[in-house]
């Protein structure tokens, strides 16, 4: 009898510090807003961070042709439940209006949402956590400007377990390296700015790469392509392994365009992110066409056999 | 043995019929490649600076794309519902579920190759207006085409 109650003790003892231990390991981080330092923000750039960025490209109102109206509303399958862009614009109510600055740059990089839960990383902040603060800033200015929509986004249809958002503290301690973008100085300031446009804010490894049975990237695949994260087909490598025989303006008139040097045109959601990038500036297309001929060529998973 | 023939008839004429329906998706496949090598091997090449200009070529070009314009519509019968043929992309099945949503988007392509082509003059009226066309194919791959 002793014993037991002993072993009793000791077990709720051990639940109690288990607990306690995944409290802590899961607690949501978040930038304070007296480490900002003083910044003017610049709406013309955050313009350019906003089409790098691909925003529009899952929060603009699906079913109509403004990409500045930031209604959100889109749904985004996956194998972990069905996730519903939310409204990101200027709307008090349904959007981001009552926003502070740095209740943005923390979602942006921590994704970790204004009243201290974690996002589903469905929100690609495994890249936007290299992006620049200064970039964070200018990008919350500029998203100020744009028309508000009343709209309210329906709320995510994730089922259990993968809906306690506190779990996602563990997802980050193994996908959120919490790194910031680091120029190699080996390298041109061309090929870092295509770095830092296709990683930080372009986001492509986020579609463009395998996933593991956790929803992480398999960083040894990076850029590889596979399996479509939202729903049927396959996104391909972009890699030099099959982009090997495109040259750099055949990349960069690819984004301008969406056509193919064989002159296919992107469809599907990449038909969006076309939509962004052909917004930006030749020098930023072509930085990222420098970057993306630079990658190592690299084998990407088999693709499954083809049905019927 | 009549009724055995009967049969095998049966038989053949929805083999038949089965592989007609192929051969639709094989033409709109062949038509699709052949357009991709006007806009993109004549046309967007040209632009890119990578050929030189030759109006010829581009006349000979629009010519295929207003073929690809005019034969769209009838290549998409609801027989070929759900058939795939070769290669990396199959007709998404909303090309039968949103009937009209898919016709206006043929109807975007074919206004985009004639007014283009009635602003193609030079190399620089072509680098102006071609990406025009390639918004068209886009705007309907967007919704009707899979990567499979």
């Amino acid at each position: 009898m002793h014993v037991l109650k002993r072993l009793f003790i000791l077990a709720v003892v051990a639940a109690v510090v288990g607990l306690g231990a995944f409290w802590w390991l899961t607690i949501p981080a978040t930038v304070a807003a007296s480490t900002l330092p003083a910044h003017t923000p610049d709406p013309g750039n955050g313009a350019v961070v906003f089409n790098a960025g691909g925003c529009a490209s899952c929060h603009a109102t699906p079913a109509q042709q403004d990409r500045l109206k930031l209604g959100g509303g889109l749904p985004l399958t996956s194998p972990f439940g069905t996730f519903y862009v939310p409204n990101i614009s200027p709307d008090p109510v349904a959007g981001i209006g009552r926003w502070s600055e740095v209740d943005f740059v923390t979602a942006l990089l921590k994704g970790t949402s204004p009243n201290g839960s974690h996002y589903f990383p469905a929100f690609p902040y495994t890249s936007y956590q290299q992006m620049k603060v200064e970039d964070a800033r200018d990008l919350f200015a500029f998203l100020k400007t744009l028309p508000q929509v009343a709209s309210k986004a329906p709320d995510h249809a994730v089922p259990f377990p993968f809906d306690i958002r506190r779990n996602l503290g563990i997802w980050k301690s193994l996908f959120l390296d919490g790194k910031p973008f680091v120029a190699d100085t080996s390298k041109s300031p061309q090929w870092n700015r295509g770095s830092y446009l296709v990683n930080a804010l372009g986001h492509c490894a986020e579609c463009h790469s395998p996933r593991n049975a956790l929803g992480g990237i398999v960083t040894a695949q990076r850029f590889a392509g596979g399996p479509n994260p939202d729903g049927e087909g396959w996104v391909p490598n972009i890699t030099p392994k099959r982009l090997g025989d495109w040259s750099e303006k055949d990349i960069a008139y690819f984004l301008e365009t969406g056509q193919t040097p064989d002159g296919d045109t992107a469809g599907g959601s990449m038909a969006r992110v076309i939509r962004n990038t052909s917004q930006l500036s030749a020098e930023d297309r072509s930085a990222m066409a420098l970057y993306l001929k630079s990658l190592p060529p690299v084998e990407g998973p088999p693709r499954p056999a083809k049905k019927g | 043995m009549k009724r055995a023939l009967l049969v095998v008839g049966a038989l053949l004429l929805g083999v038949g019929a089965v592989s007609a329906q192929q051969e639709i998706v094989k033409e709109r496949q062949t038509l699709m490649k052949s357009n991709g090598r006007a806009l993109g091997g004549t046309l967007s090449a040209m632009a890119k600076g990578d050929k030189p200009y030759d109006q010829a070529a581009v006349d000979a070009a629009f010519v295929v794309l207003e073929d690809t314009a005019k034969k769209l519509p009838s290549l998409f019968p609801d027989s070929t519902k759900g058939l795939k043929g070769e290669g990396d992309y199959s007709s998404s099945p909303k090309v039968w579920e949103d009937k009209a949503g898919f016709a206006s988007h043929v109807e975007i392509f074919s206004k985009a190759v004639a007014e283009t082509k009635g602003k193609v003059k030079d190399l620089d009226s072509l680098k102006a207006n071609v990406g025009a066309i390639g918004k068209a194919c886009g705007g309907c791959h967007e919704t009707f085409r899979l990567k499979v």
